[in-house]
């Protein structure tokens, strides 16, 4: 009977539980009870599966590094592709996966990777350089050059000065192919700021400010370079160069005669000598010559410039300046200045030399024109033509 | 506690001390908000939020096996060997059909017609070894490359958690039925991380109506489970959204465009489940064992043959596709494989979703007829991530027909609301050709294949419901007046043919009169008197024309004439309805 009586009592007091554990504020702690134990264990789920995939993320990108270093871009496509399984918004995967397929010439996909980089971060150097390459290639001139821009400004990770230097070279050889040229000599100016001494970057500067038609920048960065580097052929010839431009022949003909010196075998040196040592010899405005030596080259230049018009039938009329109203042809002017153009009546006639060095002149400038560039004599003519525009004895 | 509350408050008055402010100390005491809080109603909204937290915990996990169930199934790369991409799709197969004829036989099948079956059928029981069956079958499927989606997997483990709390809390039958809906929505939030679709597709599609207390069950759910999501998962978008704009106000032409082939591709997807799936179950039961593996062996020889974007969810593909990574063609025939694909797991009874597919099918779509039309008129700036985006929509909106949901759903993912015309454009030409070339939304299709009769939501909405004004007659006899005399009103009656007559009160309200009563008056010597004080029905109820026709049902049995009186002016009478128009109404609309 007691037995009985103990089940009984504690068959009432385990209802009485389950009625306790019934009761909803009961309830609801047990619930949250619960919800914090599976809260728990899913966290440190989510622990494991999050480890798992940035181990396989991390050893897919490392797979595709060694292929995108070896050159191999569908693989390391494929690699950074599975990288991106586990790590979809990783910025290193999808910047290295744009460099594969730029690699493998896929450019609309690069690019909407490239874009989507550019949106989490507009200040990446790396982005808004091959941003700046597709849009070149593209031929989207304006988007290219604001790229450019953005990447020359930008945040590099490591030696951004060279990155920076590497930017900016790119932006001006675009500007160059494009003829922009004085967009391309600001940028010029921009970065021989940021040069050192190093005679190599000086040079590469000189030769794009001559390539840039900016010759005075252009001798200006050889000559710095000679100061470091004072035998080099090469820079010797750019510096000529860069004289010649500049009608200065006196210089020209200094560096490039030391280059030659040193680079026998420079024949554009060699031809460009030729022509600034005649422009000198040839020049009858230059100073510090007798008056018979200057009736001498003029008489010399009236003969040159015959013979060309003997080579190179010019139309009637004079288009190549001169005075107005002249209704002869070059050729008949010529002619009828001709049996002036002698010792005796130049030294008389001190207007009769300006006279016929500006036939000389317009003759030149014509057969220029019409006949195609002019070579030896005449190029110095014609040289001599320019760097004396407007001069009179 | 109402009448405790006032004889609290009552003795403190007496203390001296204002009622009013006792009483609110008396209401916000700390036992009565504790008792407050487990009213049914309160407590409901309370576990709401448990119920999102538990759902979203477990469409937490059930993600990670899927991603697990991928990675040891197919390997962890994105070229996967064509060993692999055979085998592990039709052994998985094999498995599932196991697992589902022997353990977990509810898991075939749409998880949202189960919970809708569980709100109108069930009193809102879902079995948990539904849940686990789904979660265990759809995980193996979904990550062996079956070409099916997590979302309406998650939907239903949500639903059966729910449905197990409210089971363990005791919850009253009208709670119980809504209780389902609630995990629904918790569940496809936290798969989709997008509460607001969720939201209304349970409203939308299960439901079916909107009421204070529903919507603010489904929200709490739906938002608790995205925080969870987003806790563990993070709050990153399905998709990487391209910039989405639309320069050229013509381009709405070339949205139509997707919407009509959207809508051309919904039908296809959906007469192609509405003829298979019923083939495929009138195969000898036997086959049913090997039906899913044979289903995984032609998936996997798509893959094998060049297009292994098919398997799975295949969300990295939509990404891709959203970004221009595959030429217009080569979408075009991932939109067509993967219909094939679907079709073949679906209709082969592997657990899993149409959700996830649907999306690819619209983005393959979308950015292919993108893709095309820039071909062929380059002058448009089309992004062919927009249309990809659009694209989405439009075969939620043709194939699941839940054109609000496909609307929202686009905005919540792409988070940019200057694409929602396009996006209305675009859904609403698929779903009218949707809806005009299959008549049967593809869940009510289903839901008959598989035996049942559940409310069909899209029916529901568009159902025509009769108004008072269907049923409304114009006043045969004179309208008194209160006014006039009773002697008066015996006269309008000579020319009456009806015994009973309108009472037009002052200032405002009706009553009614009949010829007896009026003698009975008369004869009492009250003829000079007049009517209205008179009157035995001091006022009668009256009705509005737009009023549901139902609402007439509560006073045509008392009152043989009902007036209705414009919203305007109550005193004008538009007509009356009585017991016979009514019924002779419902008559005519039952006959058709």
């Amino acid at each position: 009977m007691p037995e009985v009586q103990e089940q009984k009592a504690s068959g009432e007091r385990l209802s009485r539980v389950r009625l306790y554990l019934r009761r909803r504020p009961v309830m609801l702690v047990l619930l949250t009870a619960l919800t914090v134990v599976f809260f728990v264990f899913v966290a440190a789920l989510s622990r494991a599966y999050k480890d798992q995939q940035t181990a396989l993320g991390n050893r897919w990108f490392e797979r595709g590094v060694a292929d995108l270093s070896g050159k191999r871009y569908q693989a390391a496509v494929t690699d950074f592709r599975a990288a991106l399984l586990y790590s979809r918004d990783n910025y290193t995967y999808q910047l290295n996966l744009a460099e594969a397929l730029l690699g493998m010439n896929r450019r609309a996909e690069a690019s909407a990777y490239l874009l989507n980089l550019w949106d989490r971060q507009p200040e990446d150097g790396l982005v808004n350089l091959e941003l700046a390459r597709i849009a070149a290639q593209k031929g989207q001139m304006q988007q290219a050059v604001r790229y450019y821009h953005d990447a020359v400004y930008a945040v590099w990770p490591s030696q951004k000065e060279i990155q920076r230097w590497e930017a900016r070279l790119e932006l001006i050889e675009l500007l160059l192919r494009s003829n922009a040229k004085a967009q391309a000599q600001a940028e010029l100016i921009g970065l021989s700021e940021n040069a050192d001494e190093d005679p190599g970057q000086l040079n590469l500067l000189g030769d794009l400010f001559m390539r840039a038609d900016d010759y005075a920048h252009a001798l200006a960065e050889y000559r710095s370079s000679l100061k470091v580097d004072p035998h080099n052929a090469k820079t010797l010839a750019g510096a000529g160069y860069a004289a010649y431009e500049l009608q200065q022949y006196s210089l020209a003909e200094h560096y490039l005669q030391d280059a030659i010196k040193r680079d026998p075998g420079d024949k554009d040196s060699a031809e460009r000598l030729k022509t600034a040592e005649m422009v000198l010899r040839m020049d009858p405005y230059q100073r510090q010559i007798s008056e018979t030596e200057r009736v001498r080259l003029v008489i010399g230049a009236f003969n040159t410039a015959g013979e060309r018009l003997q080579h190179c039938a010019l139309p009637s009329g004079d288009v190549a300046g001169g005075e107005a109203g002249q209704g002869e042809s070059l050729d008949d002017q010529w002619s009828a200045l001709k049996p002036q153009i002698t010792k005796r009546d130049l030294q008389r006639s001190s207007g009769l030399a300006d006279q016929a060095m500006d036939l000389v002149f317009r003759i030149e400038r014509q057969a220029s024109l019409s006949c195609g560039a002019p070579t030896g004599p005449d190029l110095a003519l014609l040289l001599i033509s320019k760097l004396r525009e407007g001069n009179r004895f | 506690m109402s009448l405790q509350a006032d004889s609290e408050s009552k003795v403190l008055a007496d203390h001296g001390e204002p009622p009013r402010a006792t009483a609110w100390i008396y209401e916000h005491s700390p036992r009565n908000v504790w008792r407050a809080v487990f009213r049914e109603d309160n407590f409901f909204l309370v576990l709401s939020v448990f119920i999102g937290v538990l759902s979203g915990l477990a469409v937490v996990c059930f993600r990670y096996a899927i991603d697990w169930a991928r990675l040891y199934l197919l390997g962890t790369g994105v070229v996967l060997t064509p060993l692999r991409l055979l085998l592990a799709p039709t052994l998985a197969g094999l498995v599932i059909a196991v697992l589902v004829i022997h353990f977990f036989p509810r898991t075939r099948g749409s998880g949202v017609n189960q919970t809708k079956a569980a709100l109108y059928i069930y009193n809102g029981q879902i079995p948990f070894r539904t849940a686990i069956g789904k979660f265990i079958t759809a995980a193996l499927a979904i990550g062996s490359g079956h070409s099916l989606g997590p979302e309406d997997p998650s939907l239903q483990i949500g639903a059966s958690l729910a449905s197990v709390l409210g089971r363990k809390m005791r919850l009253s039958r009208d709670r119980m039925r809504l209780i389902a809906p609630v995990g629904a929505a918790a569940g496809l939030a936290a798969a989709f991380n997008a509460p607001i679709s969720a939201v209304l597709f349970v409203i939308e599609e299960v439901i079916g109506r909107w009421t204070a207390g529903i919507l603010g069950s489904v929200v709490l759910s739906a938002i608790s489970s995205v925080v969870v999501m987003r806790w563990f998962l993070g709050s990153e978008s399905m998709f990487r959204i391209p910039a989405v704009e639309m320069t050229q106000p013509s381009e709405l032409i070339a949205y139509a465009v997707l919407g009509v082939v959207g809508g051309i591709a919904s039908v296809v997807f959906a007469s192609g489940i509405g003829i298979l799936r019923p083939a495929f179950k009138g195969l000898p039961r036997w086959t049913q064992y090997f039906q899913p593996a044979i289903a995984g062996l032609l998936i996997g020889i798509i893959a094998v043959l060049g297009a292994p974007q098919v398997m799975g969810a295949g969300y990295e593909y939509i990404d891709q596709a959203m970004h221009g990574q595959f030429t217009w063609q080569f979408l075009a025939i991932l939109a067509g494989l993967k219909i094939v694909a679907t079709l073949l797991s679906f209709v082969s009874g592997t657990p899993g979703g149409m959700f996830a597919p649907t999306l690819f099918i619209g983005a393959m779509l979308g950015a292919a007829v993108g893709g095309a039309e820039r071909y062929m008129f380059p002058y448009l700036t089309i992004s062919p991530g927009t249309y990809a985006l659009v694209g989405m929509g439009v075969l939620f909106a043709g194939f699941l027909r839940v054109p609000m949901t496909s609307v929202f759903m686009v905005l919540e993912v792409s988070g940019n609301y200057s694409i929602i015309v396009p996006v209305i454009v675009a859904n609403t030409f698929s779903y009218v050709i949707s809806r005009g070339l299959q008549p049967i939304p593809i869940f009510d299709m289903l839901t008959r294949q598989d035996g049942l009769e559940l409310p069909s939501m899209e029916e529901l909405r568009e159902e025509d419901i009769l108004q008072v004004e269907d049923a409304m007659q114009p006043v045969e006899g004179p309208v008194l007046d209160a006014e006039e005399t009773v002697e008066k009103a015996l006269q309008h009656f000579d020319g009456s043919r009806g015994e009973d007559l309108l009472v037009r009160l002052s200032p405002s309200g009706w009553s009614t009169v009949t010829r007896d009563q009026l003698r009975a008056l008369a004869s009492d010597g009250k003829g000079t008197a007049k009517l209205g004080p008179l009157l035995l029905v001091a006022r009668i109820p009256y009705l509005h024309p737009d009023l549901p026709l139902e609402t007439a049902l509560r006073y045509i049995e008392r009152w043989p004439l009902v007036p209705v009186v414009s919203r305007a002016n109550f005193q004008q009478l538009e007509g009356v309805v009585s017991q016979r128009s009514v019924l002779d109404r419902y008559r005519e609309f039952g006959e058709g």
